[in-house]
């Protein structure tokens, strides 16, 4: 584990790219898997950032739930 | 007539209308030529609806003959992007060759309500296919070809309502609308050098567009100034039981004199950091223009990861939005290569970091908020750069290799903003300025922009050789 409690960087991002591959690696070429690959560090490199934030228990997700009632 | 419509801004044709100095019709006639004969050298548009835009012109002659005026927008000529729909057997093409021939039953909202209030609709705009929600990053990415500046013919419009800006600069069209998920109205806007106003999320219909991200989508005018955006936007604002996401609050265009006004402007402390030379350069020219009209205060923000909410929100939502044509393998019909593959990836995208994303966007919308109680506009470049080239792969904050710090937090809090020109730099290519507001404050970023425009004549220039009727 890394120092910040989150995965090693490289290994989630082999993790991730894994099931990317194994649902469409068929469709694609070398080239598209590679750039594929660019795309989950990015992704991977994001939600650490995200993850790096601390929130408190009550910050609910934005836009909050609103409840529908249809007429009458 | 003497003067030629073209160029002119929506308040003097809507004169010259009203006072039957210029007819409807000839003002059709004159703007459907521009697009069949000009619109093809920046591919700018994909239809020409001459049929439904002459019916329109003629009603509306009919209905100014008889004295019965529909408002500023009766009679005047536009082009919308084509991801709105369109009634009457005209293509809806979403900028993407698999659904070239695509066709719907019913007008987009917004296209209803330019049709009430007399709006003349010329043109379906070339866009980047998807708008954009695939992951291109380069400018072939439209089966229409790239879209092409105006003032260089080797240079990109910008994107993803890339025909709604070069129409618009190059004088084919006096007003459009485009969309903006993040950046998609204020990057043709300000890569053509004109105006661009990205509404407050909610306060523009989405019904009957196309949708790429649910909670980011917004619709909204490219013009020639910041007055005409305010009254294309008084015409399509609106609540809409079609789409549950509108706000009920109305809003009407203040058009109010602002000379004499003093405005409180901020300035997101590194703002500039990453912007190309001449950008950073007339962005601090525009700040002491700024200073002759009000005050200008560096602010700073919390330290958080802005561009990765936004991100990850667009990403999984557009992922979403179109899940069927990506599983499908759809997306290798499209026009760009790296589109052809780049969504697959959004697939790794945990449902736990999306949630802190949604949950993080509610810090952002009330840090935002505060800071910006303090000013009428938050004000940056409105562009890092100038339009790159053709064939240049370019920087992207959507994809993380640009910054855009203003971008997202606009799109991800849905603030209302407006892009105007604010000089040139690299290559000739227009530069431009944005003024940022708090949620529903369009009438304060259109003040702090007319403004402007009231000190400056950056808007009043045109691409060279845009005046002529055929491409030269």
């Amino acid at each position: 584990m890394a120092t910040d409690a989150q995965p090693d960087h490289d290994a989630e991002v082999e993790r991730l790219f894994a099931l990317v591959r194994d649902r469409y690696g068929d469709r694609l070429t070398p080239a598209q898997l590679d750039d594929v690959k660019k795309g989950v560090e990015g992704i991977v490199m994001a939600a650490r950032a995200l993850r790096t934030v601390k929130l408190r228990n009550t910050d609910e997700p934005f836009p909050p739930f609103v409840p529908h009632r249809g007429r009458p | 007539m003497s003067e030629s419509p073209v160029f002119l801004p929506i308040r003097r044709l809507a004169e010259l209308v009203r006072a039957r100095a210029v007819s409807p019709i000839a003002l059709a006639e004159t703007f459907l030529d521009r697009l069949e004969k000009i619109g093809p050298q920046y591919n700018a548009v994909v239809t020409v609806t001459r049929e439904r835009a002459m019916a329109q012109a003629k009603r509306a002659e009919q209905e100014i003959a008889a004295g019965r005026s529909r408002g500023p927008l009766h009679g005047i000529p536009y082009g919308a992007k084509d991801l709105l729909a369109t009634s009457g057997g005209i293509p809806t093409t979403w900028g993407a060759a698999p659904l070239r021939e695509q066709r719907f039953d019913d007008d987009a909202t917004v296209i209803r309500k330019l049709e009430e209030a007399g709006a003349v609709l010329c043109a379906k705009l070339a866009m980047v296919e998807l708008a954009g929600g695939m992951g291109y990053r380069q400018p072939h990415a439209s089966f229409t070809g790239p879209g092409i500046n105006p003032w260089r013919l080797d240079a990109w419009s910008g994107g993803s309502s890339s025909g709604s800006g070069s129409a618009v600069s190059a004088g084919l069209i006096p007003f459009a609308i485009g969309s903006e998920t993040w950046g998609s109205i204020l990057s043709p806007a300000g890569y053509c050098g004109i105006s661009g106003l990205r509404p407050s999320y909610g306060r523009v219909s989405r019904h009957g567009a196309m949708a790429l991200c649910w909670t980011l989508d917004k619709l909204g005018p490219l013009a020639l100034t910041a007055e005409d955006c305010g009254l294309v936007l008084e015409a399509i604002a609106g609540a809409d039981p079609d789409d549950p996401s509108t706000s009920n609050r109305e809003w009407r265009y203040d058009a109010r004199e602002v000379t004499g006004r003093r405005f409180a402007f901020g300035v997101i402390k590194g703002v500039t950091v990453g912007c190309e030379e001449a950008v950073g350069a007339n962005f601090e020219r525009s700040l002491e223009t700024l200073r002759s009209i009000g005050s200008v205060e560096e602010v700073e923000l919390p330290d958080l990861p802005w561009e990765a909410v936004t991100r990850t929100i667009l990403q999984v939502e557009a992922a979403s939005a179109f899940e069927d044509f990506i599983a499908a393998g759809t997306i290798a019909q499209l026009t760009a290569h790296e589109d052809h593959h780049s969504a697959y990836a959004r697939d790794a995208i945990l449902a736990k970091d999306y949630m802190k994303a949604l949950r993080l966007r509610g810090v952002m919308a009330r840090e935002v908020d505060r800071v910006l109680s303090r000013f009428d506009a938050l004000v940056g470049p409105g562009r890092a750069n100038v339009s790159p080239g053709l064939d240049q792969e370019f920087r992207s904050a959507i994809r993380g290799s640009a910054p855009d710090l203003m971008g997202a937090i606009g799109n991800g809090a849905g603030l209302p903003a407006i892009c105007v020109p604010n000089g040139f730099g690299d290559r000739g290519l227009p530069t431009s300025l944005q003024f940022m507001g708090r949620v529903y404050e369009e009438n304060t970023v259109l003040a702090a922009a007319r403004a402007w425009q009231s000190l400056t004549d950056w808007h009043l220039q045109h691409p060279p050789g845009s005046l002529a009727t055929r491409p030269s």
